[in-house]
């Protein structure tokens, strides 16, 4: 045992400060903590102005592409079938890759940059850092899809209404679409939360998300083995489709139910997460 | 007050720092000494709870430092200047880490002063030197006003003025009876700056004390004499444990013997001294001396360590 010793000098530190009862870590300080974190950021506004753009730009898109529909005598009974809410939430899948991005990059860019050692320095039980980086990420993702959602109605309403497809807001079935957006999107950003958590790496987490998020469903669709089908009907994207339909015309083929599309699409948000939350008190910063 | 009971960590199948017991008293600051790759910032991460010990503790004013209710008014800490966001205002990254303590702006704005970054403080954090990215380090680190500072490698890359700086900064932080640890390869300025000395190499404690001490223990201490009648004064001075060599003519290095005793024997003899000279080791001679051993502990034999070893025996 090697012992340095001193005679400690019996001045007490000059503190300007309030005292340590009220100068300590609160969930609220750390929620403020990341929101200043996320707003300081251009990186989080370009993120967020690119899927508000994105998504309008598809519901756009796909309200010009009803003229289309219509002079194609194999699709134009399908409008018939259409709801609006499904025009304009259209554009839900490409949010997806910029909302995924930004949830990654919460937690892998602190990694990246060795920011994450002065974060648990501060709240070194860990914890409540990710659950503030949670909470922030669902309330920006909510904020976001409010956006995009308006803008997508406003901007598609002219072509909508030539076909009287301009969804009323007191349908329950334009609320089901745009809920079921929400929570989709929700659900994809904590999912990337979660897989960056665990794999600390930018490119290797926004890889494994967006695979899993958005390319999987596809290529395995060329797969038409039965439990190939049945894995593909739980990814995000086909698991969150009933979520996506006013339900009339959405529930045919491999896809799941509601309730079922709720709780898997849930499972994607938590499981990765609560994983996380496990192992980040464990491993080395 | 800062204390370890054997800390060991390993990474896979290195041992980075092995059993380290140190206490590190408050009012004082503690050097953090050893080369490269030693374990100093390692033991730096144990200690504020980022890693985790593979056995052992170490406790931070009574606790692990996790455990605190208010871990940023116990201790600030310095690890790495560049790992702040690029993308990040100096002033936004403080208030970061103000914001989950509920430390007020005015604090942030107070060690935005302090530190002398008021005029970049809106600057992004990306564009910054190294020099200024310490200083932004150091004002993190004094946020929460905390009772103990640990700075890893504080002075590395500032200039003159912003060592000068650090350097009466520490001080008064010690002597307002705060615990202040702080690591560096740079022995002169640890000379200057520490009272007591924390050795480490090869992830183990070689030395501690106060800086004299350390540079004592190793070094010993050498007497420099000249003399008309070198040759006598010799053959007077040779006994057991009594090292002399003659640098040149006329003069003697004794080692191994006080001034003291030197004086007496030339007296006895009758033998005039022109000069007669304690000679210090220099805190580099007794690093290097230490370090030496250090490298020889871990026993690999490759030329580009020979170099060293072959420097501390010619001392």
């Amino acid at each position: 045992m090697s012992t340095l010793t001193a005679e400690p000098p019996m001045t007490s530190p000059t503190a300007n400060l309030p005292a340590a009862t009220q100068v300590h870590p609160t969930f609220a300080g750390v929620m403020r903590g990341e929101w200043i974190k996320l707003l300081s950021l251009r990186s989080t506004w370009w993120a967020l102005a690119s899927t508000a753009a994105v998504i309008t730009l598809v519901a756009l898109a796909a309200a010009m592409s009803l003229s289309a529909m219509t002079d194609d005598p194999t699709l134009a009974p399908g409008i018939e079938q259409m709801h609006g809410a499904e025009v304009i939430a259209g554009g839900f899948h490409f949010g997806m890759p910029t909302i995924a991005v930004l949830g990654a990059l919460l937690i892998t860019g602190e990694y990246a940059t060795g920011m994450i050692r002065s974060t648990f320095a501060a709240v070194p039980t860990r914890i409540p850092v990710l659950g503030a980086k949670a909470l922030t990420l669902v309330v920006l993702t909510a904020a976001v899809t409010l956006v995009s959602a308006t803008l997508s109605y406003f901007v598609t309403m002219p072509q909508l209404s030539q076909y009287d497809l301009v969804p009323a807001l007191d349908d329950p079935g334009t609320w089901r679409v745009f809920g079921g957006t929400l929570y989709s999107l929700i659900a994809a950003a904590l999912f990337s939360l979660g897989i960056g958590t665990l794999l600390r790496s930018t490119a290797a987490s926004v890889t494994v998300a967006l695979t899993v998020l958005l390319l999987l469903p596809g290529t395995l669709s060329f797969i038409s083995l039965d439990w190939v089908e049945t894995i593909v009907s739980y990814l995000p994207l086909p698991a969150s489709s009933a979520l996506l339909t006013t339900g009339a015309a959405g529930t045919q083929g491999a896809y799941l139910s509601t309730q079922a599309s709720l709780i898997v699409m849930a499972a994607y948000a938590v499981v990765p997460i609560a994983v996380a939350a496990v192992t980040l008190h464990r491993r080395d910063a | 007050m800062i204390e370890a009971h054997e800390l060991t960590k390993r990474y896979g199948g290195k041992t980075a720092v092995h059993t380290l017991s140190f206490t590190i008293a408050p009012g004082t600051v503690t050097g953090f000494l050893g080369p490269n790759g030693a374990g100093k910032s390692t033991t730096m991460r144990l200690i504020m709870g980022l890693d985790r010990p593979t056995s052992g503790t170490v406790t931070v004013n009574g606790k692990p430092y996790g455990q605190h209710r208010s871990p940023l008014r116990e201790v600030g800490a310095l690890l790495d200047a560049k790992a702040v966001h690029p993308g990040r205002s100096a002033r936004s990254h403080l208030r970061t880490m103000a914001a989950t303590h509920n430390i007020k702006t005015s604090r942030v704005s107070e060690v935005i002063e302090m530190t002398g970054l008021a005029g970049a403080a809106s600057k992004r954090v990306g564009g910054f030197s190294l020099g200024m990215s310490q200083r932004l380090g150091i004002a993190a680190a004094l946020l929460g006003d905390p009772r103990t500072l640990i700075l890893d490698e504080p002075v590395n890359g500032l200039d003159p003025e912003g060592v000068q700086w650090v350097r009466q900064l520490v001080r008064d932080l010690a002597a307002e009876g705060r615990t202040v640890f702080l690591s560096s390869h740079l022995m002169s300025e640890m000379s200057q700056t520490a009272d007591q000395l924390l050795v480490i190499g090869r992830g183990r404690i070689i030395a501690a004390g106060s800086v004299q001490q350390v540079i004592d223990s190793v070094a010993g201490g050498a007497v420099r004499v000249r003399s008309p009648h070198a040759g006598e004064l010799a053959a007077a001075l040779a006994t057991d444990g009594v090292t002399i060599t003659s640098p040149e003519a006329g003069m003697l290095e004794v080692s191994g013997t006080t001034a003291e005793h030197v004086g007496e024997v030339a007296f006895h003899h009758g033998l005039l001294l022109c000069e007669l000279s304690p000679r210090r080791a220099s805190l580099e001679e007794a690093y290097m001396n230490l370090t030496q051993d250090a490298v020889e502990y871990r026993s690999e034999p490759t030329t580009a360590r020979s170099a060293p070893a072959q420097k501390g025996q010619n001392r």
